[in-house]
């Protein structure tokens, strides 16, 4: 493979912060791989998106702009196949979301490719491309090289670094692709406000079986978050007793973070959760108790009651926040 | 569905031959599929059309007899798909064998967990449903099948859509569509009794090579990451001390 192509997933006419870690990468790998670096962008607010992508060092932005094709995976596959067929063999960047998983492995069964997922380093050696994964939550580090002619590596979100830079990317118009899909979306609901997702989140705020009830996820951790600039996440027991919903979970059952600060409020750090989270770069804990199993593997663990630092520490994050401002 | 190490375990690796450690870690289903066993068995007493759930499975035929825990559940029977050739599969070569296993029995919908707990990709639902030319409606945390049409709420990061897709499709479902049965007596009991077919890749027809050898990726290396060691712990004498030894980490570790 010599050409690298990043599928750029957008909301609100706004490229997800993955994509543009991908648009990023794309151009780094294609550099080692002597190839150029695509940009693949589907829907309705396409040319829109083209245009933030524009400031990304890429040397072509593929546009569907159809908006028939919003929030539907098939025909993004297609659109990837196009110009992954012009392309010729080529790695493909998607991020690792609930999207990026789903038309990256669709695109990979068409074309009979190798997937990597989860992905937080990319190698070239000799002109093959490997991956960096975590894998059994971050218990061991695979490294996989691709063996066929196209590849997807779906990365994690926050690993990689968004670099804008000269950007001189021809826009290409795809032709419409002219085909109807059998699956209808019948509408969307947005239940909560538009914020990052734990997975995306530079800091996430999590809280667990100490936090007692529903109320503190809505109030002190949101609040803690919101300072910090980051997302709520919940263990498996807040999540079971349905104090928040399942998205928010961390950990085995849930969704593996690596945030640059993850603060873990009254949650104990079982195995389950452990996994989930410990590749993050720095772990901070609140707990009441200071033997729990969180603080052999906690940068920092502070012992005392949770319902009362929390909102301090929103407030004193946002006085230091003041200073520098 | 999948068989995996036990999540409950601390798994590890050994540090010599690089492979999982497997003694004393036992070997369960994977946990993200009994969602989409329960749904599925819970769509068949709904439609109570003759309608039968069956459950395929691609493990070792030493998994038996989890494959039998999923009968016990109230499935009508399974299939494994189980053969040396398939040893060293990637995601692309199981989506690829499962595809051909599942299309072989016959289906109207296809019911999958969104990942597993061992390798994690979240990318099987996505290709078998390629292969098998079908619609897939992934992250479903509420499904219901009607006049030929299957309809989900999928997940997404900020809510859910409702999609829908006519049948034969493919669904992956998440923990929030369905709380597992326990089996009961009469299931165990019952479940003894239902059949368990075997395929080999013989049966396949398969004209891609499979297994190791037509694996898309292949491991280079498998490493330790680095060891996370025991950090501070620090006793708060009130919220505004516990508050403040945070920030001063936080800005020693340029966070702030």
């Amino acid at each position: 493979m010599k050409n690298v192509i990043a599928f750029i997933e957008h909301k609100n006419g706004q490229a997800r912060r993955v994509s543009l870690e991908a648009a990023s990468a794309a151009r780094t790998v294609a550099d080692l791989l002597g190839g150029t670096a695509h940009a693949v962008i589907v829907g309705g607010d396409a040319a829109a998106v083209a245009a933030q992508l524009a400031a990304y060092p890429l040397d072509a932005i593929h546009v569907l702009a159809d908006a028939t094709t919003d929030k539907l995976i098939d025909p993004a596959v297609d659109a990837l196949s196009v110009v992954a067929g012009a392309a010729g063999p080529s790695l493909i960047l998607v991020g690792n979301t609930m999207i990026g998983r789903d038309v990256g492995s669709r695109f990979a069964a068409r074309v009979d490719a190798g997937l990597n997922a989860d992905v937080t380093e990319i190698r070239v050696d000799a002109g093959r491309v490997a991956c960096v994964s975590p894998k059994l939550g971050g218990l061991s580090i695979t490294t996989c090289a691709f063996k066929s002619d196209y590849g997807v590596a779906a990365i994690r979100p926050n690993v990689f670094a968004a670099k804008p830079g000269a950007g001189q990317a021809e826009i290409v118009a795809i032709a419409p692709l002219g085909k109807t899909y059998a699956s209808v979306v019948e509408d969307e609901v947005e239940e909560v406000a538009p914020e990052l997702g734990v997975e995306e989140a530079s800091v996430v705020v999590s809280g667990g079986r100490g936090m007692g009830g529903p109320e503190p996820f809505k109030t002190i951790l949101k609040d803690l978050a919101d300072a910090l600039g980051g997302a709520v996440g919940a263990s498996r027991a807040a999540v079971d007793a349905g104090w928040i919903s399942h998205g928010h979970q961390v950990g085995q059952t849930g969704k593996t973070v690596s945030p640059q600060l993850y603060i873990a409020v009254g949650i104990s750090g079982a195995i389950q959760h452990k996994v989930g989270m410990r590749t993050s770069q720095t772990i901070v804990a609140i707990n009441k108790d200071g033997g729990v199993p969180i603080g052999e593997f906690a940068d920092l663990l502070v012992v005392g009651d949770a319902f009362a630092i929390v909102p301090e520490l929103a407030k004193q994050v946002r006085d230091a926040k003041a200073v520098h401002a | 569905m999948k068989l995996v190490p036990d999540t409950n375990a601390d798994k590890r690796i050994d540090p010599a031959t690089k492979r999982l450690v497997r003694s004393g870690v036992e070997t369960v289903l994977n946990p993200f599929d009994e969602y989409a066993i329960e749904a599925g068995l819970q769509l068949k007493e709904k439609l109570n059309d003759g309608s039968t759930v069956t459950i395929v499975s691609m493990a070792p035929e030493s998994g038996k007899e989890i494959v039998r825990k999923a009968l016990a559940m109230g499935a009508d029977n399974a299939v494994m798909l189980s053969d040396q050739a398939l040893a060293g599969s990637d995601v692309w070569g199981t989506a690829y064998a499962l595809a051909a296993a599942i299309r072989k029995g016959g289906f109207d919908l296809v019911l999958t967990g969104t990942q597993s707990t061992d390798a994690n990709t979240g990318d099987l639902p996505g290709a078998l449903a390629e292969y098998l030319g079908v619609p897939g409606l992934t992250y479903a945390r509420k499904i219901e099948v009607a006049d030929g049409r299957v309809r989900v709420q999928r997940e997404t990061e900020t809510g859910y859509q409702t999609l829908s897709a006519p049948l034969p499709a493919l669904a992956s479902i998440t923990k929030s569509a369905a709380e597992p049965r326990y089996p009961s007596l009469k299931g165990i009991m019952g479940a003894k009794k239902k059949e368990i077919a075997l395929l080999r890749v013989a049966d396949l027809e398969l004209t891609k090579p499979v297994g190791g050898d037509g694996a898309k990726v292949e491991l280079l290396e498998l490493a330790a990451p680095p060891v996370r060691g025991k950090g501070q712990v620090v006793t708060a004498a009130d919220a505004v001390d516990g508050a403040k030894r945070i920030i001063d980490f936080l800005k020693e570790r340029k966070l702030l």
